[in-house]
This record gives C-alpha cells, sequence and structure tokens, in this order.
C-alpha cells in the first residue's frame, strides 16, 4: 500500500495490520475527521446493503429456458463449425487442384505440340510434301505456271507446267 | 462472501458441476446458473438499473461462461469466475452506453476534481427527515447516486458492500490490483458520501 487513499480505505476497512494501523493513524493529520470518516463509510456501507437487497429475478424458469436455448443454438453452430473443413485445408486442396490443373494443361499442351508436329513431318514424308510455283519468263509466257509435286519417299518428282507457250532453252531437257 | 448452497456441499459438488459443464453437459451447467442467477441478476440491476438490461445482460453473461468453461481451471472459486465474466460483460455495456449517450459521466479525471479527498463528510443540517421518504424515492436517490459513478466504481463499491467480497477477489474479477481497488473504493465512497449522505443519516 502506498498512496494514502489505499490506506485510508484499508483502515475503514479495518484491513491493515496493528502496526500499519498504528502508524497510519499516527500519522492522520486530523483524527477526530477520520474518525468521522470511518464511521461515514460504515453508514454508507450498511445503508447500502440494507437498501440494495438482492432484487428477485422475475420468471427464473424463463430465464433458464431462454438461456437452454442459446447455449443449445451454440453448441449447434459450434458442431456445425466443426463439421466445416478447415478452411486452411481448404485452401490447400484448391491451391493444389489448381496446380494439377495447370500442370495437366501444360502436359497436355506440350503432347500435343509433338503429336501434331510429328503428324505434319509424317503427312510431309509421305505425300506430297512441297509444291513450288514458279513463273517462267513473263515476257515469253506471262499466264505460265510450273508446278512441282515431289515424293520424297518414292523419290519422284512431278513437274506441272501449264499455259507456257514454248520452253526456254535453259529448261530444254538434255 | 456468501454462497447459496452452504459452502461444503457447494465447494465439492460445484466442482462436479464445472467437470461435467466442461465436459458438455448442459444440465449440470443449468444447475450452477440456478445457483448463481439471483445473485449475478441483482448485481447487473444494481449496475445498470434496468430489470429488462439485467436480464440480457446476465443472459449473455451466462452464455459467455458457457463458452469459456472449458478455460477455466480452477484457480480461483468459480464464483468468483463467473463474476469476472459477469463484470466484463456489463462494464462494456455500461461503457457503450455512455459513448452512445450524453456526456463524460464516468470520466476518472473530472470526479477526481469534483472529490476532494479530505473533504468530510458530515451530514448537513438542511437533510430531509426519513419519515418523509418514501422507500421507492430512497431507491431512486440511491440509483441516481450509482450512475454517477464509473462502471469500475460501481462495481468495485456493490461487490465490497453487497457481496462482501475481499479486495484480491474483487481485483480478480475486476483483472485489475489490489491497490487499484482500494483506490476506486475510495473515491467511489467519498461520492456516495456526498450524494447520499443526507439521506442515510437521517434513517
Amino acid at each position: 500500500m502506498k498512496t494514502f487513499e489505499e490506506k485510508f480505505t484499508a483502515w475503514i476497512d479495518d484491513q491493515l495490520s496493528d502496526a500499519e494501523r498504528a502508524q497510519f493513524e499516527a500519522a492522520l493529520p486530523d483524527r477526530p475527521a477520520a474518525d468521522a470518516e470511518k464511521e461515514q463509510a460504515h453508514k454508507l456501507g450498511a445503508f447500502l446493503k440494507e437498501q440494495l437487497k438482492t432484487r428477485a429475478m422475475a420468471n427464473e424458469e424463463f430465464f433458464h429456458h431462454q438461456l437452454r436455448g442459446r447455449i443449445a443454438r451454440e453448441k449447434a453452430d459450434e458442431s456445425e463449425t466443426q463439421s466445416l473443413p478447415d478452411l486452411r485445408t481448404t485452401w490447400w486442396s484448391i491451391r493444389r487442384l489448381l496446380w494439377a490443373g495447370v500442370t495437366s494443361l501444360a502436359i497436355f499442351v506440350v503432347c500435343t505440340f509433338f503429336v501434331v508436329r510429328e503428324k505434319q513431318t509424317q503427312d510431309q514424308s509421305q505425300y506430297l510434301s512441297q509444291i513450288l510455283n514458279a513463273r517462267v519468263d513473263p515476257a515469253v509466257s506471262p499466264d505460265a505456271t510450273v508446278s512441282i509435286f515431289q515424293t520424297k519417299e518414292d523419290r519422284v518428282t512431278v513437274l506441272w507446267v501449264d499455259g507456257l507457250k514454248s520452253l526456254p532453252s535453259d529448261y530444254a531437257a538434255k | 462472501m456468501h454462497t447459496e448452497a452452504t459452502p461444503a456441499e457447494a465447494d465439492v459438488s460445484e466442482l462436479d458441476l464445472v467437470k461435467q459443464s466442461q465436459a458438455g453437459n448442459t444440465e449440470a451447467f443449468d444447475q450452477l446458473v440456478s445457483r448463481y442467477r439471483t445473485r449475478v441478476f441483482g448485481m447487473i440491476y444494481n449496475m445498470v438499473h434496468n430489470e429488462q438490461d439485467a436480464w440480457d445482460l446476465a443472459q449473455d453473461g451466462f452464455v459467455k461462461a458457457w463458452k469459456s468453461i472449458g478455460r477455466f481451471r480452477g484457480q480461483s472459486s468459480f464464483y468468483t469466475w463467473i463474476y469476472r465474466i459477469i463484470m466484463n460483460v456489463t462494464i462494456d455495456w455500461l461503457r457503450k452506453k455512455q459513448v452512445k449517450g450524453a456526456g463524460a459521466e464516468f470520466d476518472d479525471a473530472i470526479q477526481l476534481k469534483e472529490i476532494n479527498p479530505a473533504s468530510r463528510t458530515v451530514p448537513k443540517a438542511e437533510a430531509l427527515p426519513h419519515e418523509r421518504m418514501e422507500q421507492r424515492e430512497i431507491r431512486q436517490r440511491i440509483d441516481a447516486a450509482i450512475a454517477q459513478l464509473t462502471p469500475e466504481h460501481r462495481a468495485v463499491i456493490l461487490m465490497k458492500e453487497l457481496e462482501d467480497m475481499q479486495y484480491h477477489e474483487i481485483a480478480e474479477a475486476l483483472d485489475c490490483s489490489i491497490g487499484t481497488v482500494m483506490s476506486r473504493l475510495f473515491y467511489a465512497r467519498k461520492k456516495l458520501q456526498n450524494l447520499l449522505r443526507d439521506v442515510y443519516e437521517n434513517i
């Protein structure tokens, strides 16, 4: 106890030891006034105790009924919360699911790329791989078209010439 | 501090009831409520001065107690523990009400300015004779005087004067030091003496 208020309260409530009480009372500047204060405090306490008698609760059964209802709802809410999956677990599941989806998609794209590429390569090797269009001398044959069809497997090349009026000497078969 | 059951019976069975409540037994908790509802309700009523509010706050307090009963370790008496919950609920409510309502009625600084620790509280000569004052009026005077205390000061003086609780029990219930309890008690008494001396001196 340090402050005057604390010591004074303990003195009023007779909570000081004999030594503390003697010391405190010796230090009081006005003992009769302090005694009057103590008496007042005791009167106030007795007055409050007498006047503020415990107020009976009206309809105690209904109080219990209402309380039981609230507790039952609390329990129901609690069990509902417990039955729900943990938020963190849910979050991890969603994350994992997302990663799995992205990985699957990536694998699919890579596989598709290689499959399509392989297919194109096969097409080129099995069938006509290249068509070359060329125009011969425009002064001589302005509408002439030369197409080359090539099959690598069979080592065959077909030269298709269309609209050619005359064959330049350079192109003449030797 | 007094309990509604005999001390020996109350101590033994109360512990059992607490353990059963902790295991989820609502019937056991219901019995604990039965033991303390009257005192709890009376205490709250003396702090808020309204029956419906006291009812609601008692409900809130007991529901909160149910939800946190698993954390009760028996380091204090169950009554002190439940009082702590009830006081928290009630003081919070009073503070919110004060914020919504008018003014700095509960401002400690203002109160300390208004109360001179050295002031005397001898009765005034012009006090009304108690014969002319009806019981209802006395109660209204008391309620009005208590309403001028901070929620914490109300709690301290009511627990001390009505419940005969020890300083350490009040400190535990209000989660403050014993010195704070004594200091609050000092100012609460001074305030009530100043406001009610003409009443209690003439009864």
